[in-house]
């Protein structure tokens, strides 16, 4: 490649001379500076084929050189997809074209160029559909075809993380409206964060030329910049890219491998205009940019766009480009105004003066390409003879470089977002934006304003009102006018053979958007999803217009009817990492938790929580469960309960409020004893239950599932907010840890842990509380019968409870104590017919179904649901929870199999499992009302196959609970 | 991300509440229709107006009640529960409790 | 060292097995890392992380709190002057924090007995509508020190919780790492510092957290001594 040639000085804002920079395109070495972009360095080489597009694998370089085209995506290393415009070269980097067959340079597949009119518009669309086995056809070759990149499989884990940014204000964009916006809010005290995508402030006074004499925008940018830069109250962030708005002012903000979640009290959006393309044949062609990707590769990065250059415009920015390109030794072969005049006539004057011949009421209706369409090599330029209409004669023009300029679209993107809506008044081809909601202002060229005075006052103004709200200010807002005009109204120029491209991204023609509309696609929204205009990585940026204008004269209506298609969030591409990077996954621990894992547990989750399901290897499990279980029935064991949810009660309504929020009466309920506790919602389903400790007459100490807790005491603090009832309602799950030890030799334990405490039947009965000391630790007793067997839930505060499992493991060591897990505590209960609830009941289930009226206290005038179940339980039952039993060699249903009756489901599986204490599989299912007595069969269906289980009465182990009661 | 205002601990990101349904008064469980309650547990009015809602506030676990119009999302005040709950609610007796 | 090997006390922090240093202490009838390196002065000015778990605190919210508080909490004259979310240092020391209405936390100052904390459970334990909470087992107890705690904390939490928004003694109940918390903004030894509250089921979970949040400022864990001594 040729050696790099640069302009001089103070061209090229962006690269450092003294810093040369190597790296390889296409395996071949490049040679730019510290500061240019890939898309940059290249085109000072005169390498200006960066990528092929996406369906005909036409070359295509840069069409912006500020990241808003998807013409310059390449491979950077393992990384697809990057922008070659916006991501800065460094040593040694290795890129790559994308999307070809063979070679950049020498692309096989672009022969499919010609069979261009086998893939017509809506051609995805309507695979998907039909024929029935299209898609599946075509979806091999075209993902081998249309794919983009390659995705390194073997990258590396990179750390991307978050971070919240507060601030009165924000303002996006450090163009000039942005600067004198910031700078005026921040002077009134306001702290303001001012985001910039480019990697300098200044927006277009960076690369746009304001004045004929080309001083005003450079020493205007120096002046506001000095000022922001030293400002105490304004954080910078360059390189920042804000992806979106949401409600109240929450702005993700991408900057390096870090999301920023701005949270402003106002936002300022100066986001600025996109230049738009003219539809033309080979509009596409490498060589053919916008005017202000000229201006910027000069004056940004010193780099010379061409030799011989066109401008077409649209407006009187072309002629600015005109001086910016004969300033720096290019010579500007002709402007092709497509007006009939230009607005300013002292810069018209000015620019004829240089000798530049303009051409005015004309156009551009064809590039000319060079071999394989690789450059421009000349323009054919046509009269304009009506909307769309160029006469048949033509001039021929040679050129290398065609700069264009149709008009300028506001960045309306992220003002959608927030619910604005995008107007256009097609005689003036002006926009408006409208419909912002509170907080939120616009300001510059993206609110229609475009003469620099006024876009500074449009920023100021917006700075105003920003203040007003924050109540810095009281200042009086008067409007900004602005009558320069920027749009030409229809810069289409189909061409009968076609490439005049509106989409770049999809390869989308004049004529497949209009022929979209003869298909009946008349919705904006429409058209876009059957032709996919729009949807490549630009996001309409460009086509967005040029789709609403020809659809808008298709169907005979104006731009403002037809609309403009959405835009979502995010506005640029961005990557997983940055929605991944420091997710927060938070994860809760019993105290016990480490003396699980040095006993070998097999961990299971339970919500956020880890309990040990069994003490012993992934592959034991069946194993395990049996011998834990029969050292709990015939020795002693052990189980953390800690994750049990635990609510405390205390006040003199204490009583009043259990009494209403649970069904069971709670009134009488002895102090130190234990009653089984169940709680409906206000439909009448079961939604919890637990274990009420009545501590003194004013205290109560209720149990709540693990997974339960925090509704169910919600739901109490909520109720009390309501009744005002003479309580204090307090979640104590975390402050208790707690253990359940069981099994006949329980007692022993206990009595060796605590020789102080009376741990005899008659001192401590079962259903009692008792407190007492053990060992220093203050512990909380409830003699319950979950897994029925003597047994004792002993609680103590958190900070002791990795001390008590220690204890008791050593006090039960005479008596070969041994841990069990949940899964060992699931069998064992199921053993006792006691359900799990949330497992063995669902969303239906009121008390009448799982045969719990014996806990519902209908002498009391209200509990929560109470309504509910009288209506529920007053009608003919459908279905119950019923005990079922299968020989030990049948095969074993799992939860959820289906309860079968006749063809027709009545019920599910809940619970199931071998016992080696029955010697049979047993389990818990719902069955339809007319087999629920035991000695019914019930037909279970486990894998394809009908099994008849026999319906028995609950509880399966020691009928009499003469074990618990010991 | 919507702000929601708590009474008790000021502005914060909606993701720190846990809204509790709309504020409806219960009818008499011991006397109305099972139509009035049916009505009360399982529709709403779904109107486009301003509706009063319970909003848990899960980091202090407060309660209050917000006002919110349901087409603009606005949320046009927030306030302690005791401003409409002021009196303790009771429930008519129908029987003597007897266990 | 591990803590776990010098671990003699019944009363642990739940995250002793993490939280590692050179040297321990008594606290509280639990062990304290006391030094976690010799460089935890200029540490904890830069940016450190305790664990002050087993250190002394105490809860009591209902009708006759304030009461309770001002009768058996010397230097507590009148709890009133104390806003909702707000905290206030005593001359004894001790940290109260007002979360509600009627809701209390006192943090220990560290260095006493903690007699008067004592003897404030005890009244409160004895006085009708005033209830003492658990918070010395529901919550663990970290404090975050050093220049750079708002930039930490905002990697972390939505709150704002810099200086000028959020100065000594303004407390925020809020999420932190998507756990709850109350942050209380204080001085140790004139060290900006958080003290956080959190759930103490999952205090190996936000201490990791936290840490991996300080990376970027060279933090890391500190013992106690160098806010007490």
């Amino acid at each position: 490649m040729k050696p790099s040639q640069r302009l001089n000085e103070p061209m090229g804002l962006l690269i450092d001379r003294n810093k040369p920079v190597q790296f390889k395109f296409e395996n071949q070495l490049v040679s730019g500076y510290a500061g240019d972009s890939i898309a940059s360095a290249l085109i000072a080489n005169q390498s200006w084929l960066m990528s092929r597009s996406f369906k005909y694998h036409r070359p295509r370089g840069p069409l912006t050189m500020a990241g808003q085209d998807a013409n310059t995506l390449i491979q950077l290393g393992g990384e697809p997809n990057v922008l070659a415009d916006r991501q800065n070269i460094s040593q040694d980097i290795q890129v790559r074209g994308q999307n070809y067959n063979g070679s950049l340079e020498n692309d096989k597949d672009a022969v499919l160029g010609y069979f261009g009119r086998f893939m017509p518009v809506g051609f995805y669309y309507r695979s998907f559909f039909k024929p029935l086995g299209a898609w599946k056809k075509w979806e091999g070759v075209i993902r081998d075809k249309a794919g983009l990149g390659v995705l390194d499989l073997n990258f590396k884990p990179e750390y991307y993380d978050k971070k919240y940014l507060f601030a009165d204000l924000v303002v996006v964009g450090s163009g000039p409206a942005g600067l004198a916006a910031a700078l005026k809010a921040a002077d009134a005290g306001a702290t303001v964060i001012l985001v910039e995508e480019q990697t300098i402030l200044g927006g277009s006074l960076t690369y746009n030329r304001f004045d004929i004499e080309g001083k005003k925008a450079q020493t205007l940018r120096h002046e506001l910049l000095t000022r922001v830069t030293e400002h105490p109250n304004i954080q910078v962030m360059t390189d920042a890219v804000c992806n979106a708005w949401f409600t109240d002012n929450y702005l993700p903000v991408i900057q390096g491998k870090r999301m920023y979640k701005i949270r402003a009290k106002e936002c300022i959006l100066a986001s600025g205009a996109y230049e738009q393309h003219v539809v033309f044949r080979n509009n596409d062609l490498p060589g053919v940019i916008m005017c202000s990707a000229a201006t910027r590769l000069i004056k940004h990065y010193a780099v010379k766009p061409g030799n011989k250059a066109v401008v077409l415009t649209g407006n009187d920015e072309g002629y600015y480009t005109a001086l910016d390109l004969l300033e720096q030794g290019i010579e500007v072969a002709a402007i092709v105004d497509m007006r009939a005049q230009a607005q300013d006539p002292i810069l018209f004057a000015s620019v004829a003066e240089k000798g530049i011949s303009i051409k005015q009421g004309a156009t551009v209706y064809e590039a000319l390409a060079t071999k394989g369409n690789k450059h421009i090599k000349g323009v054919d330029i046509r009269q304009i003879t009506g909307k769309g209409q160029v006469a048949d004669t033509a001039e021929l023009i040679d050129c290398d470089l065609l700069c264009m300029s149709a008009g300028f679209m506001p960045a309306y993107q992220i003002l959608c977002q927030a619910g604005a809506k995008l107007s256009y008044d097609d005689a003036a081809a002006e926009f408006n934006l409208s419909g912002l909601p509170a907080h939120l202002y616009i300001a510059g060229s993206v609110n229609g304003i475009y003469s620099l005075d006024a876009v500074l006052k449009d920023g100021e103004k917006a700075a105003s009102e920003a203040l007003n709200s924050l109540g810095l200010s009281t200042e009086p807002v008067a409007d900004v006018n602005c009558d320069k005009k920027v749009n030409y109204d229809w810069p289409i120029f189909s061409h009968p053979k076609g490439k005049d491209f509106v989409d770049y991204d999809e390869d989308l023609q004049a004529k497949d958007i209009v022929n979209a509309t003869r298909l009946g696609y008349r919705d904006i929204q429409l058209v876009k999803r059957f032709s996919t205009v729009g949807m490549g990585p630009s996001q309409g940026r460009h086509s967005a217009l040029p789709t609403a204008r020809l659809v808008a004269n298709a169907t005979d209506r104006s731009v403002t009817e037809t609309g403009v298609t959405t835009a979502r969030p995010p506005f640029a591409p961005e990557k997983l990492a940055h929605l991944a990077g420091r997710i927060f996954d938070p994860y809760q621990r019993t105290p016990m938790h480490y003396r699980h894992l040095e006993l070998g547990a097999k961990m299971i989750p339970a919500g956020h929580w880890q309990r040990p399901a069994y003490y012993g290897g992934a592959g034991e499990r069946d194993k395990c469960i049996q011998l834990e279980a029969d050292h709990v029935r015939n020795k002693v064991g052990l189980i953390d309960v800690s994750t049990l949810g635990g609510i405390e009660l205390r006040g003199p309504d204490a009583a009043e409020f259990m009494n209403r929020i649970y069904t069971f009466g709670f009134l009488k309920q002895p102090v130190g004893k234990t009653r089984y506790a169940v709680l409906t919602n206000e439909h009448g389903v079961v939604i919890d239950d637990g274990v009420a400790c009545r501590i003194a007459d004013d205290h109560f100490y209720v149990t709540a599932t693990t997974s339960g807790v925090t509704r169910v005491y919600r739901e109490m603090t909520k109720w009390n907010a309501m009744w005002r009832l003479d309580v204090d309602i307090l979640n104590v799950t975390s402050a208790f840890s707690a253990v359940n030890l069981a099994g006949p030799d329980s007692r022993k334990v206990l009595e060796k842990l605590a020789p102080e405490f009376d741990a005899s039947a008659d001192a401590f009965p079962y259903l009692a509380y008792r407190e007492t000391n053990i060992q220093g630790i203050p512990a909380r007793l409830l003699r319950v019968g979950f897994v029925g067997e003597l047994g004792y839930e002993i609680h103590v505060p958190a900070q002791y409870g990795e001390a008590l499992w220690d204890l008791i493991m050593q006090a039960g060591k005479a008596f070969q104590i041994k841990p069990f897990g949940v899964e060992t505590q699931r069998l064992l209960r199921l053993e006792k017919g006691h359900i799990i609830v949330s497992q063995d009941t669902d969303g239906m289930s009121h008390p009448g179904e799982l045969s719990l009226g014996w806990a519902v206290n209908r002498k009391k005038p209200f509990f929560v649901g109470c309504r509910s179940v009288d209506i529920m339980m007053a009608k003919p039952m459908k279905r119950k929870l019923v005990g079922f039993r299968l020989p030990a060699d049948s095969a074993k249903p799992e939860e959820g199999h289906l309860v079968i009756e006749q063809g027709e489901v009545t019920g599910n599986i809940t619970s199931c499992e071998y016992s080696p204490a029955v010697k049979a599989i047993i389990g818990m299912a719902f069955a339809g009302i007319e087999q629920s007595e035991p000695g019914s069969k019930i037909g279970i269906r486990v894998d394809g196959k009908m099994l008849q289980a026999e319906v028995v009465s609950l509880p399966f182990y020691d009928p009499k609970n003469s074990r618990q009661e010991l | 991300m919507k702000i929601l205002t708590c009474p008790l601990n000021g502005p914060r990101n909606i993701s720190e509440f846990v809204y509790g349904g709309e504020v409806k008064d219960m009818p008499d469980p011991n006397t109305c229709s099972d139509k009035a309650w049916a009505d009360y547990v399982f529709y709403h009015d779904n109107l486009i107006q301003i509706v009063k809602e319970w909003w848990l506030h899960a980091p202090s676990g407060y309660w209050f009640i917000a006002e919110r119009h349901t087409a603009s999302d606005e949320i046009i005040k927030t306030y302690d529960p005791s401003e409409i709950y002021n009196t303790r609610i009771e429930f008519s007796t129908q029987q003597e409790e007897r266990a | 060292m591990n803590m776990s090997d010098t671990q003699p006390s019944l009363k642990r922090s739940l995250l002793y097995r993490t939280t590692t240093g050179e040297h321990y202490k008594q606290q509280d009838g639990g062990m304290l890392v006391a030094q976690f390196s010799a460089n935890d002065a200029e540490q904890a000015k830069r940016c450190g992380l305790l664990d002050l778990s087993v250190a002394r605190r105490t809860g009591l919210r209902g009708k006759n709190a304030p009461s309770v508080l001002s009768e058996h909490l010397p230097g507590m004259a009148n709890t009133s002057v104390i806003q909702a979310n707000f905290a206030e240092q005593l001359s004894t020391g001790e940290w109260v924090l007002r979360l509600g209405k009627t809701e209390y936390w006192v943090l220990s100052s560290l260095t006493g007995t903690n007699a008067s904390l004592d003897a404030l459970d005890q009244a409160a334990s004895q006085t009708a509508d005033c209830y003492p909470l658990y918070c010395q087992s529901s919550h663990a107890w970290f404090v975050l020190t050093g220049d750079y705690i708002s930039e930490v904390m905002a990697k972390l939490c939505a709150v704002d919780l810099n200086e000028r928004v959020f100065p000594v003694g303004k407390i925020a109940q809020t999420s932190v790492a998507r756990v709850n918390a109350i942050v209380v903004k204080q001085t140790y030894q004139g060290i900006p510092a958080f003290s956080i509250l959190s759930d103490s089921s999952s205090a190996e979970y936000l201490w990791l957290a936290i840490l991996d949040a300080m990376q970027e400022f060279n933090g890391q864990a500190i013992g106690a001594d160098v806010l007490t001594v």
